[in-house]
């Protein structure tokens, strides 16, 4: 195969601007990972750009060392985990009954859900909403208003459509009951698709900073991307260091080791660190998750 | 009819939670947008309230209302003008490599940052471009420049806010087109070779065409999210240096209802938008039956 000098040279040029887009992307990870290892003082006199200049550990012990940050990780954690298995469950046993072509008003079920892809009350409404039903300021704002999604109900139905519909009707000879059939048929096939959306559902729950921010005003209700959001516009380092537990710590370092800068740092990289970790794992997950979804747009 | 929905009765015991959760956050709050007709407080009930009218639509003769319909259009518009073409672009560049272990690569890069939040992302900007010692000023004072306050200036504000958006989602938007370029039938292309056409000439003649029908549905699905720019990027970068600029709808409703209990006028505006998204929802449909003889639905 002959290549032209005119396609080498594109080739490269490709090359070139794709290899600039990963180091846009892998760069700012490590400039933050850097700041953050290195002292607030030093750092901020500028000229660290890849490698901390005067190493320390001394902002992830003061980060890790507040109750509020370490409570704000177990909040997450815990709506990460309730929202993500919940959401599934819910979301599944409505796609797999409503895929039962002969139930009554099964038409009439799936408008009532269509309907709220295309209108919905506003931001107001649903306040007032949570505020009434007594979810606002608990934990469980988190969790109840987004157990269903209609978007993952429709990818999962036309999931359970490939299912061998003989497969299910040879599990109701048998004797099993939907339930059964569901837990013990559709959860174990669809187990890709499950993986997929979960996957989605978790990262939004663990990215979610806004019900933490207008939802809830308990301090100790907020989840990390809510604290930082709240850290993000901080003036001074007393949000991170009032009620800090790690006073050896404090101690140890004279203060002007530590800036706002060099604390904000540190926290994000700890906030980020789960994604980054488990990324590499899930990869193969997440890009069948979006073909599946988008079918049918 | 009953009999038969006796035989389905544990379908619609799956299939209930969804409905119930519908009906709390979805339907009465569409029914709480009588709000907007009314001097509701929070406190007092919604039907309890006195209805006043059109009262709360006073803001459509307020400047500053305008100003926010124009920010919202200004940079859903440019979002949309640099993130719709430079997905097909950058699947199009990452289709020519030839070494696939680089290409595996820059796909994993590429869509990592989807994965993190837009406070993370808000965190990345800041450090790199915050007056004391952040990356960009470090360079441009290197430089003999003066540094620029670019989280506090209203000529940056849009170039920032848009250039990360691309940044956290141009990978991710490339996985439709990277899959649909794969479905194309490689003797087309060896066809083509044959006839000398050369890669430009594939590129436009077979790739394009090809992926023609994923164009249209991206683009189809971009149109309704016109009107909603966005809180969960803009909000975590305004502050009242850029507000003139910043302040989009979302926000706007954010700020007169949840922060100062305006809830009739945020109601109100929040019905304004709820309604034109529909509208641009309806229409899209309908053109794209008119087109593709296919919906959305």
């Amino acid at each position: 195969m002959k290549v032209t000098v005119l396609e080498r040279t594109g080739q490269w040029i490709i090359v070139l601007l794709l290899a600039l887009l990963c180091v846009s992307v892998i760069y700012p990870f490590l400039y933050m990972l850097a700041i953050s290892l290195n002292t607030g003082a030093d750092a901020a006199k500028g000229g660290v750009y890849l490698w901390p200049r005067s190493f320390t550990w001394i902002n992830y012990e003061i980060v890790l060392g507040n109750p509020v940050i370490r409570h704000a990780y177990l909040i997450t954690i815990g709506r990460t985990v309730l929202g993500t298995f919940g959401g599934l469950a819910v979301t599944i046993m409505a796609a797999y009954g409503l895929s039962y072509k002969h139930l009554p008003f099964r038409n009439g079920i799936l408008t009532y859900i269509l309907i709220t892809m295309l209108f919905n009350g506003g931001l107001i409404p649903f306040y007032i909403q949570l505020f009434k039903l007594g979810l606002t300021n608990t934990f469980w704002v988190y969790v109840i208003p987004g157990l269903f999604s209609v978007w993952n109900m429709f990818v999962m139905q036309k999931f359970i459509q490939g299912i061998p519909e003989v497969m299910i009707e040879c599990a109701e000879l048998d004797g099993a009951g939907p339930f059964r059939i569901l837990l013990q048929i559709i959860v174990p096939l669809s187990k890709p698709m499950l993986a997929a959306l979960g996957l989605f559902t978790a990262v939004g729950h663990w990215n979610d900073w806004f019900s933490g921010a207008f939802y809830v005003n308990d301090q100790n209700l907020i989840p990390v991307q809510t604290f930082l959001q709240q850290l993000l516009t901080a003036q001074d380092l007393s949000s991170v260091l009032s009620s800090n537990q790690n006073q050896e710590a404090l101690a140890r370092s004279s203060m002007s080791n530590i800036t706002l800068m060099s604390v904000k740092m540190a926290t994000v990289m700890i906030s980020a660190l789960p994604i980054l970790l488990v990324y590499p794992f899930l990869q193969k997950y997440f890009v069948k998750g979006v073909m599946i979804g988008s079918v049918k747009g | 009819m009953v009999a038969r929905m006796l035989k389905y009765r544990w379908q619609y015991v799956m299939i209930l939670p969804a409905v119930v959760l519908l009906f709390l956050f979805n339907y009465i709050p569409m029914a709480g947008i009588q709000i907007a007709f009314k001097d509701f407080a929070i406190g007092s009930t919604i039907w309890g309230s006195h209805w006043t009218g059109l009262e709360n639509f006073a803001f459509v003769h307020e400047e500053q209302f305008w100003k926010v319909v124009k920010n919202t259009l200004y940079i859903s518009v440019l979002k949309f003008i640099f993130g719709f073409p430079l997905p097909i672009l950058l699947a199009l560049m990452i289709n020519e490599i030839k070494n696939s272990a680089f290409k595996r690569f820059v796909q994993s890069v590429s869509y990592l940052p989807h994965f993190f939040s837009w406070i993370v992302v808000a965190y990345i900007l800041q450090s790199f471009l915050t007056l004391d010692g952040g990356l960009a000023n470090d360079l441009i004072t290197k430089m003999g420049g003066d540094p620029i306050f670019f989280l506090g200036s209203t000529e940056w504000f849009r170039p920032m806010i848009v250039s990360s958006g691309l940044w956290k989602e141009v990978g991710w938007n490339t996985i439709l087109y990277l899959a649909a370029i794969s479905t194309i039938d490689p003797q087309l292309y060896e066809a083509a070779k044959v006839e000398g056409a050369g890669k430009l000439a594939q590129i436009r003649h077979i790739t394009l065409p090809g992926i023609l029908p994923t164009i249209s549905i991206v683009l189809i699905l971009s149109i309704p999210s016109l009107i909603t720019v966005g809180m969960d990027q803009i909000y975590p970068m305004m502050n009242s240096a850029n507000q003139e600029v910043a302040d989009v709808l979302d926000t706007y409703v954010l700020r007169n209802g949840l922060q100062q209990g305006y809830f009739g006028v945020a109601t109100a505006v929040g019905l304004i938008s709820s309604v034109i998204s529909l509208i641009l929802v309806l229409t899209t449909n309908s053109v794209s039956r008119k087109i593709n003889g296919e919906g959305l639905w």
